[in-house]
C-alpha cells in the first residue's frame, strides 16, 4: 500500500514536472538554434540580390528584387549538374565504402582484441592527422603512373582511407565496450566470425554507422584540396571547384558565391535529413536481445 | 572447503579458457584488416615517408631540383618565431574546437535527447539536431564570406547593431590583433558544435534505457543520471569527440585562410597554414614539409596519450566486468 | 536499403581495384612528350584559361578562337575554363603529368611564371618570338615579365610567356563627391594632399583602403615610386644591385603613409578589410578616393551609381603596373607549333581591338578609336603611362611570399603598433632572405 502511495506521488511529480520547465528549456535551445541559423540567414538574403543591389545597399539589406541571373549564368558556366552528379558520386560511393572498410578494421581491432590494438589505431588515425599538403605530390605522382590522372577513381580511393581512418577509430572505439555476453552467446549457436558480424554486431551498432555515413558523406562533398589538384578538366570536377572559379585572381562575386553555395547545401543537407530519420529509430542493445 | 575454494578456482580456469580462446582467435580477425592495411600503406603510407624525405632538402617543387640540407630545415624551424606563434595560437584553436564544442556539444545531445526527446518528441529533437549540424555542412570558403559580412570593422551586422544601441566605436573584429583571435575562435565554435551534438545522439541511443528507469525509480533526478549513468555510458564516444576535434584544433586551416590570412600581424597564424605559406606561396617546399613533418609528430604525441587514457580506461571497465 | 549497401560497396571496391589495374582513365589520353618543335597531336588545340566570358579578354580570346578556327579548319579548339585557384597553386604539380593543355594563361612575374620556367615546365618561345616579331609590339616594361633567364628572373633570357594585355594602378574618384567639395582633380602629390585635408575636414575619410589584402601595399608602392627612378626599380624588381630600404625613397614614403594614417586619411580600422569591402564602399559612395587597379574597371563601370571617373597617381612617372596574365606553352603540351600560332593570332589587330573596345588595355592597340568615353579615359591614361615607360610592377613580386610580409608589416602601421622604421626593418629582412634564398639556388 505504502509502495502503491509512493509510485502515484512519484507519477504525479513527473506529471507536474513535465508542465513548466520543458518550456524553458525548449525556448533555450531553440534560442540556441537560431544564433547558429543567423548568419546562414544573412547567406540567404543576399543569394538573390543583383550585384549592384549588393555594392549600393551592403549585405544586410533585403534584395529589392529577386535576382537569379547570377545563379544561372553560374550554373550554366559550370556545367552544374555535371558537377552536381559527380559530387555527388564520389561522395556517395566514399561514404559507403569508408563505412564498410571501417567496419571490417573495427571489427578486427574492437572485436577480435588484436594484440598491440591502441597502435593499430593510432597507424589508421595518421591519415587524418596529415596537414593535406604533404600528401598532394606523391599522390598526384602515384595516380599519374597508374593511369588514374583526371579520374574520380583517385579521388574516391584516397577519401575513403582518410574517412575511414576516423570510421575505424570511432567504430573500434565502441565496439571495444561491445558486450562480450552477445558475442559467446552467438558463438555457442555455432556463428562464425563473419556470420556474427553482419548478424550480431552490424544491428546494434547501426546508429554509428548511418553517423558516420552522414560524415563521411558531407566531409567529401565539401573537400577541397585535393580534388582540385586531382581533377584537371570540367567534366570530372566537383562543387566547390566549380565555386572556386567565382573568385578570381583580385575579384569576388559575392552574391553569385552564395546562391551557389546555396544551391551546393541542398543535397547535402537532403542527405543528411533522409539519414537523420534512420538515427532516431534507435536501435538499442536490450531490443536485440 | 572446497566448496570456497572452487568459485575462484572455476572462474580462474574459465579465465585461462577465454585468454586461450582469445589468442587463438586473432590471427583470422587479421584478415579484416587486410583491405585497410594495404590501402593505408599506398594512400598515407608512402606518402608519408615522402614528406619527411623532402623535409629533409631543399625543393622549389614541380621539377626544380632537390638540395640535400640535411637537418638544416629543423634547425630553421627551432629559431623561427613565427613557427612558435603559431603553435600558441594552437592552444586557442584547442580551446575553441575542443573544450567548448565538447561541453556545450554533450549539454546540447543530452538536453535533446533526453529531455527534449521525450517531452516534445523525437520530431522537435530532429530538426533541432539539423539546424546545430548547418554550420558544419558549409563549404568553409562560404563562411568565411558570411562571417565576414558579420564581423567587418564597418559594414559588419554586428557592429551595426553594437552603434544601433549607442556604442561609439566598436572593436575592429578582425582587424585588430587582440580580437582576431577571439573572433577566429567564435567562429570555429560556431561551425563545431554541430559535430559533437550528432555523434553523442547516436551515443546515446546505446544507453540502455532499463538503466535510466531503475535509476528513476531510485529517486534520482535529471542531472543525477545525467552524471552517473549518460557520462560513463558513452565514454567511448567522448574519447572520440575528444581526439578528433584536437587534432581537427592543430590541423585547422579553412577558417583561418578565409578569415585573416593569419593575420592581422600573425595573431591568428597556424601551424597548417604556415606550412601552406611555405609550400606554394613561398615556393620553400622543403621547410613547408619540415613544418608539417613537426606538425604531425605532435599530433601524433597529443593522439598517444588521449589513445592510452582510452584504453586505460576500457581496461578498467573490462576489470570491474 | 544496407544490404544492398553492403552489396554496392563490395562492388565499388572490386571496381576500383580492377580500374587501378588498368590503363588511362578520364580527360586527355594520347599525346607523348616532345621537347618543343614537332607536334605529336596536330588536331587538337587546347586551351586553359580563367578569365570570364563577358570579361574583356573573354571576349577578346573568343575572337581569337574565331580567327584561329577560320585559319586551321582541321584543327579542333578545346577550351577549358579554370578556376585561379587552381591554376595558380597547382600548375606546378600539374605540368608535371601527361595531361597538360597546349598554352595556358598564368600569372606573371618572378615568384610564378618565373618558377615554371626555371624549372623546366613551360617551354621558351624565343624562336616563335623571333620569327612572328612579338618584340616589336611589346613595349619596354612589357616585355620585361616575358623573358626569364635560368634563375627565373625576369627581364632577360628566353620568352618564356607572352600577354596580350596590360594593367595599371591609378586613382577612381567620386565625380559627385569632388563637385559637392568644390574639390579639382589634383595634378601633383601636394594638391592630392590638399584634397585629402578638404574631405577630412569635411568629415570624409577621403581614401577607401583594405589592410587585409593588396590596395595598402601598392599605395606604399606609388609613394615609393613617386620619389623613385627606374634604377631603383631595377634594383628592388630585378636585383640589378642592393635595395637600401631605409634610404630616402622607401623611408619617405612610409613615413608619408604614416602621417596619412594619422590624420586620418586611410580609415584606422580598415587592417582587417578586404579589396572587396574597400571596392564596395568606394562603389556605395562611403569614400570619395580608391587608389587601385584597372582591374575594378569593368565593375564600377556596371555597379557604381555616381558620376566617376579615373586618373593616373598625381606626380608619378612610375606606376604600379605591368603586363597582364601570360600565354605560356607547357614543355609536355603535344600540339606546341600550334600554340604559338595561337598565341600570334591573340596579337592580331582584331583581336586587341576587341580588348580595346571593351576596356581591357591592349598592349598593341589603339587608344583612339575607342567608343566608350569612360574606356578611352582608362586606356589613354594607361597609354600615357606606357609612352614614359612607366610601368614598375608590384611590390611583392621580387621574392615568393612577400605578399604576405607587406600586407602584415603594413596592417601593423595602420593599427599605430610599428613605427615606420619597424615596419622598414621587417620588410628588408624578408626581402634579403627571400633574394638569398632565389640567387643561392
Amino acid at each position: 500500500m505504502a509502495a502503491t502511495l509512493a509510485t502515484v506521488r512519484a507519477r504525479s511529480g513527473n506529471r507536474h514536472h513535465r508542465g513548466a520547465g520543458r518550456w524553458f528549456v525548449l525556448a533555450g535551445a531553440v534560442v540556441v538554434a537560431l544564433l547558429v541559423v543567423a548568419p546562414l540567414l544573412v547567406m540567404l538574403l543576399n543569394a538573390f540580390k543583383s550585384p549592384d543591389d549588393y555594392t549600393q545597399h551592403g549585405p544586410l539589406s533585403l534584395p529589392t528584387s529577386l535576382y537569379l541571373d547570377g545563379l544561372v549564368n553560374f550554373w550554366q558556366r559550370t556545367e552544374f549538374p555535371v558537377k552536381l552528379w559527380n559530387s555527388f558520386f564520389i561522395s556517395a560511393v566514399v561514404a559507403v565504402a569508408a563505412c564498410a572498410l571501417s567496419l571490417l578494421n573495427a571489427y578486427a581491432i574492437g572485436i577480435g582484441r588484436i594484440k598491440g590494438r591502441m597502435w593499430v589505431v593510432l597507424l589508421f588515425l595518421l591519415a587524418n592527422m596529415l596537414p593535406q599538403e604533404a600528401l598532394i605530390y606523391p599522390l598526384f605522382d602515384m595516380a599519374r603512373q597508374v593511369g588514374l590522372s583526371n579520374s574520380q577513381w583517385s579521388v574516391i580511393i584516397i577519401f575513403t582511407v582518410i574517412q575511414s581512418a576516423f570510421g575505424t577509430y570511432l567504430l573500434a572505439s565502441v565496439l571495444g565496450t561491445f558486450p562480450p555476453a552477445l558475442l559467446e552467446a552467438a558463438a555457442l549457436d555455432g556463428a562464425g566470425r563473419w556470420r556474427i558480424l553482419w548478424r550480431v554486431v552490424f544491428p546494434i551498432v547501426r546508429p554509428t554507422l548511418m553517423v558516420l555515413m552522414i560524415f563521411f558523406f558531407i566531409w567529401t562533398w565539401n573537400e577541397f584540396f585535393i580534388p582540385l589538384v586531382m581533377l584537371t578538366t570540367n567534366d570530372t570536377q566537383t562543387i566547390p571547384i566549380a565555386l572556386a572559379s567565382l573568385q578570381g585572381d583580385r575579384m569576388m562575386d559575392a552574391p553569385t558565391t552564395n546562391a551557389g553555395a546555396l544551391v551546393s547545401l541542398v543535397p547535402a543537407l537532403v542527405f543528411f535529413l533522409i539519414f537523420q530519420r534512420t538515427l532516431t529509430r534507435g536501435v538499442t542493445a536490450g531490443a536485440v536481445k | 572447503m572446497t566448496a570456497t575454494l572452487s568459485p575462484p578456482a572455476a572462474a580462474s580456469r574459465a579465465d585461462a579458457r577465454t585468454r586461450r580462446r582469445r589468442r587463438g582467435t586473432t590471427l583470422p580477425y587479421l584478415a579484416y584488416l587486410l583491405p585497410g592495411a594495404v590501402l593505408f600503406v599506398l594512400v598515407i603510407g608512402y606518402p608519408l615517408v615522402t614528406n619527411v624525405y623532402i623535409s629533409l632538402f631543399s625543393w622549389r617543387g614541380g621539377l626544380a631540383p632537390l638540395t640535400w640540407v640535411g637537418l638544416d630545415n629543423y634547425t630553421e624551424l627551432w629559431h623561427d618565431a613565427a613557427f612558435w606563434t603559431s603553435f600558441q595560437n594552437s592552444v586557442a584553436m584547442i580551446v575553441a574546437m575542443v573544450l567548448v564544442p565538447t561541453v556545450i556539444g554533450l549539454l546540447l545531445a543530452a538536453v535533446l535527447f533526453d529531455y527534449l526527446g521525450r517531452r516534445f518528441g523525437a520530431r522537435v529533437a530532429s530538426v533541432l539536431r539539423a539546424t546545430y549540424y548547418l554550420p558544419q555542412i558549409l563549404p568553409v570558403a562560404v563562411a568565411g564570406v558570411l562571417w565576414n559580412w558579420i564581423l567587418n570593422a564597418q559594414t559588419g551586422a554586428l557592429n551595426e547593431i553594437l552603434r544601433a544601441v549607442g556604442v561609439a566605436d566598436p572593436p575592429n573584429w578582425l582587424g585588430d590583433p587582440s580580437t582576431a583571435l577571439p573572433s577566429v575562435m567564435l567562429v570555429l565554435i560556431w561551425v563545431q558544435i554541430g559535430y559533437p551534438v550528432v555523434i553523442f545522439m547516436a551515443a546515446l541511443q546505446r544507453v540502455d534505457p532499463e538503466l535510466y528507469e531503475a535509476a528513476e525509480l531510485d529517486g534520482a533526478g535529471w542531472w543525477r543520471r545525467f552524471r552517473a549513468i549518460t557520462i560513463p555510458q558513452i565514454r567511448p564516444e567522448t574519447f572520440v569527440v575528444t581526439l578528433t576535434c584536437t587534432v581537427a584544433a592543430l590541423k585547422v586551416f579553412g577558417p583561418i585562410y578565409v578569415l585573416t590570412r593569419g593575420g592581422p600581424e600573425s595573431s591568428t597564424l597556424v601551424p597548417s597554414y604556415y606550412s601552406y605559406l611555405n609550400f606554394f606561396d613561398k615556393s620553400r617546399v622543403g621547410y613547408g614539409a619540415a613544418v608539417a613533418t613537426v606538425l604531425t609528430v605532435v599530433i601524433l604525441v597529443v593522439a598517444v596519450v588521449i589513445l592510452a587514457l582510452q584504453t586505460r580506461a576500457e581496461r578498467a571497465e573490462e576489470g570491474v566486468r | 536499403m544496407l544490404h544492398r549497401a553492403r552489396t554496392l560497396s563490395a562492388a565499388a571496391l572490386i571496381a576500383a581495384s580492377a580500374l587501378t589495374l588498368t590503363a588511362c582513365v578520364g580527360g586527355g589520353g594520347g599525346g607523348g612528350t616532345t621537347a618543343g618543335g614537332g607536334d605529336t597531336d596536330d588536331k587538337t588545340l587546347t586551351i586553359w584559361h580563367y578569365e570570364n566570358d563577358d570579361s574583356a579578354m573573354g571576349q577578346a580570346w573568343a575572337k581569337a578562337i574565331e580567327i584561329f578556327s577560320e585559319e586551321h579548319p582541321d584543327v579542333t579548339v578545346e577550351v577549358e575554363k579554370q578556376t585561379f585557384e587552381q591554376i595558380q597553386k597547382n600548375a606546378k604539380i600539374v605540368l608535371t603529368g601527361d595531361d597538360v593543355p597546349d598554352v595556358m594563361e598564368y600569372n606573371k612575374g618572378n615568384a610564378t611564371a618565373g618558377q615554371l620556367a626555371a624549372q623546366g615546365l613551360i617551354a621558351p618561345l624565343t624562336d616563335a618570338a623571333e620569327k612572328n616579331g612579338w618584340a616589336d609590339k611589346l613595349s619596354g616594361s612589357l616585355q620585361t615579365t616575358a623573358r626569364y633567364d635560368e634563375n627565373g628572373l625576369m627581364g632577360s633570357g628566353d620568352w618564356y610567356g607572352v600577354p596580350n594585355y596590360g594593367e595599371f594602378v591609378g586613382v577612381y574618384y567620386n565625380k559627385k563627391m569632388f563637385e559637392d567639395a568644390g574639390l579639382e582633380v589634383p595634378t601633383t602629390l601636394e594638391e592630392l594632399e590638399q584634397v585629402m585635408k578638404a574631405f577630412k575636414d569635411d568629415g570624409v575619410t577621403p581614401l577607401a583602403e583594405a589592410g587585409a589584402e593588396y590596395p595598402m601595399g601598392q599605395l606604399w608602392y606609388e609613394l615609393v615610386l613617386a620619389n623613385a627612378d627606374r634604377e631603383l626599380v631595377d634594383r628592388y624588381q630585378l636585383f640589378d644591385g642592393d635595395v637600401d630600404f631605409h634610404g630616402p625613397e622607401m623611408t619617405a614614403a612610409t613615413e608619408q603613409l604614416d602621417s596619412w594614417i594619422e590624420d586620418g586619411y586611410v580609415a584606422s580600422d580598415s587592417a582587417g578589410l578586404t579589396a572587396e569591402d574597400m571596392g564596395v564602399a568606394f562603389m556605395k559612395g562611403d569614400y570619395p578616393m580608391m587608389v587601385s587597379g584597372s582591374w575594378w574597371f569593368g565593375r564600377v563601370t556596371a555597379e557604381m551609381k555616381d558620376d566617376w571617373g579615373q586618373f593616373n597617381f598625381p606626380g608619378n612617372t612610375l606606376h604600379t603596373g605591368s603586363s597582364g596574365n601570360l600565354w605560356v606553352v607547357p614543355t609536355n603540351a603535344d600540339s606546341p607549333s600550334l600554340a604559338t600560332e595561337f598565341i600570334d593570332t591573340t596579337l592580331r589587330p582584331e583581336v586587341q581591338d576587341v580588348l580595346a573596345q571593351t576596356g581591357g588595355l591592349p598592349v598593341a592597340g589603339d587608344a583612339s578609336t575607342i567608343t566608350d568615353d569612360k574606356t578611352r579615359e582608362l586606356t589613354e591614361n594607361f597609354q600615357a603611362i606606357l609612352d614614359d615607360d612607366g610601368l614598375a610592377f608590384y611590390p611583392d613580386w621580387p621574392v615568393p611570399g612577400y605578399y604576405d610580409t607587406i600586407v602584415s608589416q603594413l596592417q601593423s602601421l595602420i593599427n599605430r603598433s610599428k613605427t615606420p622604421e619597424q615596419v622598414l626593418d621587417g620588410l628588408e629582412s624578408a626581402y634579403t632572405d627571400g633574394k638569398a634564398d632565389l640567387l643561392g639556388e
